[in-house]
């Protein structure tokens, strides 16, 4: 009898319940998990012209049909911030005219500007019509990501080239007091809608003559507190 | 008696097995991620629909606070064995940078304290940093809780020659422009990685997303001036359907 209760106890001891240990273990890959996920934040690529001063027989003319001017408007709270989507979109086609005003207001939608897509669609059609083709080509051939931005990429030059195909040149201008995550919305509407010249500028007077016709005050920048 | 021995068997699962895999992936997820680095303030990159990453080495990263301050951060080629050409380590890049920083700014105020070995040391082993100057040498020589306290409160790298006065007169001086931006350029040129200066990914600017952007503007135009006119902005991912 006794002999048998040791050989009993003994069974009992080899087994360790790992439960807890897994529960833990979970628990901690759970935690590197989000960790990792979260670290690498995307980038947004920007590229902007020189300071230097250019020959302006180097300098490339753009139409002014193709033209056209954003201007990012925003509104500072109290504690000095600028919150998404508050502000303003407005836009001109050309140049400028202050007499003729033609200024347009546009808003930023909650589905992440679809009047500003709608517009900018309509007038890059041309290139969107080629991009959406390689698109399907891409579906049903399972092209590697590679070689489809490559053709893009060529697809683009194509059409910068082509004198007849529709292209617009953007210029986005936020006002000082517009809000950062606005700017970024607007660069992402230059990659959605695929528009290959594009440019990040400051307001000029006539810019600001323009906004204030509308009775629109652009304050100047202040610096850092 | 035969019934409940049966019935006892089935409700252990041993748990061996499970407990080796898990294991196994949280080696994995701890060897594979590196950890947030502390900044000084809490900013919350704007969403964008773009996919592309950040690149992991080789980035001079500009943080840009809510209320315009400017913090500055390098990293390294992930290659460490420096006797490799075209090789920079996180920790000997910011010695460097530091150094050839410190320096300049020194040739141009004799009375400034000169940085000792030591500090250089320390400072490759700290992360984001954003003092003026004049306070750099005994912001290395804090403890850690007063280091924090001093990026969190002090002016950040100055960047601005507009910006008020420092305390003690009339050296208003734009030290990113003048001092860091430089040093940063020098020192990757000394190491034959001069081709990423250029490439348009060695700078990554990252800001808030209620920041007014009249502050990431004048950074903007920081880097257009040291002829860093390719960079990147940091932003969250954002999903969208008809991309």
């Amino acid at each position: 009898m006794a002999k048998k209760e040791k050989s009993r106890q003994r069974k009992f001891d080899t087994r360790i319940d790992f439960t807890p240990m897994v529960d833990m273990n979970m628990l901690l890959i759970t935690f590197f998990m989000l960790c990792t996920t979260m670290l690498k934040s995307a980038t947004v690529e920007l590229a902007l012209p020189t300071n230097d001063k250019v020959d302006e027989n180097n300098q490339t003319e753009m139409k002014e049909s193709e033209a056209v001017t954003f201007i990012i408007d925003g509104v500072q709270n109290e504690k000095g911030e600028s919150k998404e989507g508050e502000g303003m979109i407005y836009y001109y086609e050309g140049k400028p005219d202050v007499e003729n005003n033609n200024l347009v207001q546009l808003k930023f939608d909650k589905e992440g500007g679809n009047t500003i897509r709608e517009m900018l669609e309509k007038r890059n059609e041309d290139l969107l019509r080629e991009y959406r083709e390689l698109k399907l080509e891409k579906e049903k051939t399972n092209m590697p990501d590679t070689i489809f931005k490559k053709k893009a990429a060529e697809l683009r030059v194509k059409i910068k080239k082509d004198d007849k195909a529709k292209k617009p040149t953007v210029a986005i201008k936020p006002t000082p007091t517009a809000s950062y995550a606005d700017v970024v919305r607007m660069l992402d509407e230059m990659q959605i809608n695929q528009i290959s010249t594009w440019q990040v500028e400051t307001l000029n007077d006539q810019d600001k003559a323009l906004l204030s016709k509308n009775g629109i005050n652009v304050r100047e920048p202040e610096t850092p507190k | 008696m035969g019934k409940v021995k049966v019935k006892k068997h089935s409700t252990i699962i041993d748990m061996t097995a499970m407990s080796d895999v898990t294991v196994l992936l949280l080696t994995f997820f701890m060897l594979t991620s590196t950890f947030l680095q502390k900044e000084p303030v809490q900013v919350v990159a704007p969403p964008s629909v773009s996919d592309e990453k950040v690149y992991d080495e080789k980035v001079v990263q500009v943080l840009v606070g809510p209320t315009g301050k400017v913090y500055m951060n390098f990293t390294g080629t992930k290659e460490t064995d420096s006797t490799k050409t075209k090789t920079l380590p996180t920790e000997k890049f910011r010695e460097e940078v530091v150094t050839t920083a410190y320096s300049l700014y020194r040739s141009a105020h004799s009375g400034a304290p000169a940085l000792t070995e030591t500090d250089v040391k320390e400072f490759g082993r700290l992360g984001m940093f954003g003092v003026p100057m004049k306070d750099l040498v005994s912001w290395i020589g804090m403890s850690v809780e007063e280091r924090d306290k001093l990026t969190k409160e002090g002016e950040g790298i100055p960047i601005d020659e507009n910006s008020k006065d420092f305390p003690n007169g009339k050296n208003k001086v734009n030290e990113f422009q003048k001092y860091w931006l430089p040093a940063v350029i020098n020192v990757l040129q000394k190491h034959e990685l001069g081709e990423d200066i250029r490439g348009g990914h060695l700078v990554a600017v990252k800001a808030g997303k209620d920041t007014p952007f009249e502050y990431v503007h004048i950074v903007m135009e920081n880097l257009q001036t040291a002829h860093l006119n390719k960079f990147v902005l940091m932003t969250s991912f954002k999903s969208e359907k008809d991309r």
